[in-house]
């Protein structure tokens, strides 16, 4: 009975404010003080339909620089997870240290620097630019996870791989990346999230040149159109929940083809 | 498993993927603020001393902004790891099925910070939800009366926020080290008569502690530092410090560059010196465990 109780608790505290934006997008006319909307009105729906090219492509490039910025971290933390996981060198963790610093000092301090530095190379107003930043911001992410990833895995499997004569990229994509999936699907959804929901660095760099969904959504909610700003709301929710059903569904049938679970 | 020791030249290369973006990006960001703090490589040649633009962080307004924000960091932080560390406790408490459908939790963790500080926005405004039903409990009698959470000195609005945001992290945390924890000692412990509190306090809290301790260095650094939740629901004066800065290097001439640049110097040591002494601290209280 307690642990029903428990549960409720924490489903309601959840998921009551998606109920409330869910209401607020089919009734804009519900104002104070009533605790049900007393009419449904399907118009801010009707609006976000006639305006579904530039939300849609707002999405996209939101998403497009959310997984560029994924992938790129990827690339960049693979080897130093790596030497970090298995190897013991001098400063060690003084370095690991040092390389989470951008996820613990505030981003502000290093981004408007990194923004005189972004105008003088003509990287502002680009979707790399964009990439860019919210990569130095978020990548400590993706290195925290692969370095636990490569020391859950052990080096065994990669000196077995070699003894048997499989080269470096052989043993990077037959044997490293497939052990290594889940702390990437961990960190990648981290980085992914973080990426995705950034408002500042996309609008310091991409300068509204790139389309954003955080951009387009912010005057709406600054607004007092509250219809309009719950629906954008939800639409945001919705893009990283399928992303993450269709990873969790494409890893479990990847594992269940190569039978490795 | 003896790992293995590398040599210095093999370190740099494993590790220059991040090396040189972090020097170029990080701390060259970082220098150039530094630089522009002191008046150099500026857009526009500002006149005045080395350390003006320092100087004029000492004014009240300033200072009152760097408590505010202080405030609310320390508030939101405090919150959401103790009201993380509790529920994480009842979460891992739950019969399995119920601990595995109450990942519903994660659902804040999703949202974008501007979206909760949205959401907070449909609660909390004298016209939100939580006025109607006080007004349907006959609490206030209209909107004026209903108090003025969001933009009252409390900063009410973005402690609400980050709390409602942070606390999915701190039960991730959390919940993930509680599952190394044998639920034998908490059954043994109430065998031998301790009641929920001391069960709580003494068995699981210890064992909490390492990622309470980094949960509370990551939201409380978050909070001091951000800028989106304060921009949608900060008012305006005195603001928070990421507030001040877009304000003195968006809305004023570039004059007001050194000052802007100064601010963000400041913050970035605070966040450093708050680091570093935490860990100390929590490494004394606990012998050598590793926090970050």
């Amino acid at each position: 009975m307690r642990a029903y109780f428990t549960f409720v608790f924490i489903a309601v505290c959840s998921l009551l404010p998606l109920l409330v934006l869910i209401v607020y997008a089919v009734a804009p006319g519900w104002t104070f003080p009533e605790l049900v909307p007393s009419e449904l009105d399907w118009r801010a729906l009707q609006y976000a339909a006639s305006q579904w090219q530039p939300i849609l492509r707002h999405l996209s490039v939101s998403v497009l620089y959310s997984l560029a910025v994924v992938a790129l971290s990827l690339v960049l933390c693979l080897f130093p997870a790596h030497h970090f996981a298995y190897r013991r060198f001098r400063g060690k963790s003084m370095l690991e240290g040092v390389f989470l610093a951008p996820a613990l000092v505030p981003s502000m301090t290093f981004s408007m620097g990194a923004q005189y530095l972004f105008i003088r190379v003509g990287l502002t107003d680009t979707l790399f630019g964009v990439v860019l930043v919210l990569t130095a911001f978020s990548y400590p992410y993706m290195l925290r996870a692969l370095t636990a990833g490569y020391q859950a895995v052990g080096e065994e499997y990669e000196l077995c791989a070699r003894n048997l004569g499989a080269g470096f990229w052989m043993r990077l994509l037959r044997i490293e990346l497939p052990l290594l999936m889940p702390s990437v699907i961990a960190g990648g959804s981290v980085v992914f999230l973080v990426a995705f929901s950034e408002y500042f660095l996309v609008f310091l760099i991409g300068g509204g040149a790139v389309d954003s969904y955080t951009g387009y959504l912010f005057p709406y909610l600054a607004s007092s159109d509250r219809s309009m700003g719950s629906l954008l709301c939800l639409v945001f929710l919705a893009v990283p929940v399928l992303l993450f059903l269709l990873v969790e569904y494409g890893v479990s049938r990847m594992y269940r083809e190569r039978g490795m679970y | 498993m003896f790992a293995e020791r590398a040599s210095w030249w093999v370190t740099l290369f494993k590790l220059s993927p991040l090396l040189v973006p972090f020097c170029v990006l990080f701390l060259g960001g970082l220098v150039l603020a530094v630089a522009q703090s002191l008046g150099f490589w500026l857009p526009v040649p500002v006149s005045g001393g080395l350390f003006d633009g320092y100087g004029v962080l000492l004014n009240p307004h300033v200072l009152a902004s760097a408590r505010f924000s202080l405030w609310v960091a320390l508030a939101s932080a405090v919150i959401s790891v103790s009201a993380g560390a509790v529920l994480a406790y009842a979460v891992w408490r739950l019969p399995h099925g119920l601990e595995r459908a109450s990942v519903v939790y994660k659902v804040p963790l999703i949202l974008p910070h501007i979206a909760v500080a949205f959401i907070v926005l449909v609660f909390w405004s004298q016209s939100g939800v939580v006025a109607s039903f006080a007004f349907h409990l006959g609490l206030v009698d209209g909107v004026s009366d209903f108090p003025s959470v969001l933009y009252g000195p409390e900063g009410g609005g973005m402690i609400l926020a980050y709390v409602f945001k942070e606390i999915p992290f701190v039960v991730i945390l959390a919940h993930a080290v509680l599952k190394r924890l044998d639920p034998r000692l908490v059954e043994t412990a109430h065998m031998l008569g301790a009641g929920r509190a001391r069960v709580f306090l003494q068995v699981v809290l210890p064992h909490m502690r390492p990622a309470l301790n980094t949960s509370f260095i990551i939201l409380f650094l978050f909070s001091f530092g951000a800028f989106d939740i304060p921009f949608l629901l900060a008012r305006s004066s005195p603001g928070m410090l990421p507030v001040e800065v877009y304000n003195l290097y968006f809305r004023r001439d570039l004059s007001h560059r050194p000052e802007a640049m100064a601010l963000l110097v400041c913050m970035f040591l605070f966040a450093l010196g708050f680091v570093s002494l935490y860990t100390r601290i929590a490494s004394r209280l606990e012998q050598g465990d590793r926090k970050l």
